[in-house]
């Protein structure tokens, strides 16, 4: 491992002391990340297993785990429902944007928060994670803004130790975020201060994907965001995945395949691995469980044991989310038809995207749009 | 039936806000009212807009209006989708002409704070979202027009947190902090539009929105608001048709648009 030099300025910003640091380094360790990587086979084996295998051999209790897709969109989030199933504890977390923290912070399951974005999307602040901080039940190691966070993943996939930057200059961002140094552009005559971002090496990434093969390659409709960084960065790499094809369907077309089986320890074939989020081409949220979510669950204290009760203890996987709260086929046929539309690659004139919001009044979890009824 | 009502005060910024944008330029939205505006921009005046989104996509066709940030909405038919790392790399790049954020808080030099209210980083009244990509647009963006609600609450004499450098304190400490992008050059607010004083860099009074005072408009603020020099202008209103394709086109289930009740 590494030695690093942070800024003890910073450290006593975040009320962290010397014997913190070591919940740092990691993050940074160029040498030990590389390892990791230099250890897995490299062969093109099969490594499909089971979610709850690939959870219980790749997750441990500690990790730098990452919250890859966007925020709710080909999230990985049954595979989260199973980290807290299984007891992990104490994980840091990291992503951007990482909201999907929120809820594993109620359980223990995650404790340290690398922050650039946490909130709920456009209906403002999350406050469970507000008290969450608040209440030291996670500890905010370091703060970042999405772009700069993406250039420290963006670092470690091109094989670099670092890159300078031109964002978080002039803003309390720098005050909070140990991993990032202000230096002058070497190459300019004049001063000009830049941002060193360092390289970002997380544990554990879970990354859902449309496609993979058993080797692991994997094939992504939609945005990116940081995912293919954060594969190739990541000591650990579990691949769920919608669909596995088998490699020659890769080899015809191999459009948006931006992961490749090196990276990848696991292969998990997860149909609506999603959920309770939307994955591109395939299906919409069940917005009115995230409405619950927001407005309910997240909104007093207290009431997100309901959520893991009911969610993720209630229901043994994602299946049986569809089957017993939101609808059944109905709500798969619905949720396909909704996110076709809106993408325009179905007819949307006359499809009605209306719903009825969630209230205490009318609880019923169930979405499927009224025109669909 | 054409529905007569003037534009209440979402529709007025989402109006006044499309007026910044100018045919054939990049812009880079913000889910929400500025989506709303580059949509607006795109139907009346500036069809050869492009508008470039934080989850990376690039030139959407419009559609209904997001349920969530990161969803098909703001990638609808795009011919391509960047990494979130590059997509930030077009403002460093120059190929970004505006940028459209809004703020938790904003101060006399236009600095935003969308971090936490009250208290300290510790021990505050309410956390936020932090970041997002505020930071990098704020940083990088060659214009960055700035909106939202302006009550004494948001204009605040010193924001809690600086998430987004404005001008900093002022005159040319933006440009020694290393800072490559121009910085703010509107606010659009419920009360007016403001721009920045070119030496002191502070918050400057551009125009009032109709009925609203020079003294309502500084009841609404936590610092003194500079005025121009002559009389203050009125800003302009949209027209019926305009209003019209914002409400049958642009929102038409005023996910935006329509004030709360």
């Amino acid at each position: 491992m590494g030695k690093f030099n942070y800024n003890k300025e910073v450290l006593a910003n975040l009320r962290l002391e010397d014997k913190d640091t070591h919940l740092l380094d990691r993050l940074l360790d160029y040498e030990s990340a590389r390892d990791a990587h230099a250890k897995k086979s490299h062969a093109a084996i099969d490594k499909r297993i089971s979610l709850k295998e690939a959870i219980t051999e790749y997750v441990k209790d500690g990790d730098i785990l990452t919250d890859t897709g966007f925020s709710y969109v080909r999230t990985p989030i049954a595979a989260y429902f199973e980290i807290i199933r299984q007891g992990i504890k104490g994980l840091q977390n990291i992503g951007s944007p990482a909201t999907n923290q929120s809820y594993m912070i109620h359980s223990g399951t995650v404790t340290h928060t690398h922050w650039s974005y946490c909130g709920a999307e456009m209906r403002g602040t999350d406050r469970a994670m507000s008290r969450n901080v608040k209440e030291g039940r996670t500890k905010v190691l370091s703060e970042w803004s999405h772009g700069t966070m993406a250039q420290g993943f963006k670092a470690a996939q091109l094989g670099l130790p670092g890159l300078y930057s031109k964002q978080l200059l002039g803003s309390d961002l720098l005050k909070y975020n140990p991993f990032v140094k202000v230096v002058d552009n070497p190459m300019k005559t004049e001063k000009d201060p830049c941002v060193f971002i360092p390289a970002l090496y997380p544990d554990v990434t879970i990354i859902h994907v449309h496609q993979a093969d058993k080797f692991g390659n994997a094939k992504i409709y939609g945005p990116i965001v940081n995912d293919a960084a954060i594969a190739a960065a990541s000591r650990k790499v579990i691949i769920t995945a919608e669909e596995i094809v088998p490699p020659m369907a890769f080899r015809n077309d191999n459009k948006g395949v931006v992961i490749p089986f090196v990276y990848v320890d696991a292969v998990v074939e997860m149909p609506y691995g999603a959920l309770i989020g939307s994955m591109p081409g395939l299906y919409y949220w069940p917005r009115r469980m995230w409405e619950k979510v927001m407005r309910y669950w997240a909104y007093k204290d207290g009431a997100m044991q309901e959520f893991h009760d009911e969610i993720i203890f209630g229901c043994k996987d994602q299946f049986e989310v569809i089957d017993k709260l939101l609808g059944g086929s109905k709500w798969m046929a619905n949720a396909k038809r909704l996110t076709k539309a809106e993408e325009y690659d179905n007819e949307d004139e006359g499809v009605d995207f209306h719903y009825k919001e969630w209230t205490r009044d009318d609880p019923n979890l169930n979405d499927v749009t009224d025109q669909f009824k | 039936m054409t529905d007569q009502r003037p534009a209440n005060p979402l529709e007025m910024i989402a109006y006044v806000l499309a007026q910044q944008i100018k045919d054939g330029e990049v812009v880079y939205i913000g889910t929400g009212l500025p989506m709303v505006a580059g949509i607006l921009a795109k139907k009346t005046h500036a069809p050869n807009i492009t508008m470039v989104y934080e989850s990376g996509a690039q030139n959407p066709i419009p559609g209904a209006m997001p349920w969530s940030v990161g969803g098909p909405a703001t990638w609808r038919k795009s011919p391509m989708i960047l990494e979130m790392s590059y997509s930030f790399g077009q403002l460093y790049n120059g190929y970004v002409d505006k940028a459209f954020l809004g703020y938790a808080q904003i101060d006399m030099y236009g600095n935003v704070n969308t971090h936490m209210i009250g208290g300290d980083f510790h021990n505050y009244k309410n956390r936020l979202t932090g970041s997002g990509g505020n930071n990098d647009l704020s940083s990088l963006a060659k214009q960055l027009v700035l909106v939202g609600l302006q009550s004494p609450q948001k204009f605040v004499k010193n924001v809690d947190f600086i998430t987004s450098p404005g001008f900093i304190t002022g005159g040319n400490s933006r440009k020694e902090a290393g800072l490559v992008g121009g910085g703010p050059i509107a606010v659009i607010t419920s009360a007016g539009t403001y721009d920045f004083e070119p030496e002191s860099k502070r918050m400057r009074i551009n125009s009032l929105h109709p009925g609203v005072s020079p003294e309502l408009a500084q009841m609404a603020s936590g610092f003194e608001l500079l005025k121009p020099k002559g009389e203050i202008p009125v800003t302009s209103v949209p027209t019926q048709d305009i209003i019209d394709i914002l409400r049958k086109e642009v929102d038409p289930r005023g996910v935006f648009t329509s004030m709360p009740s």
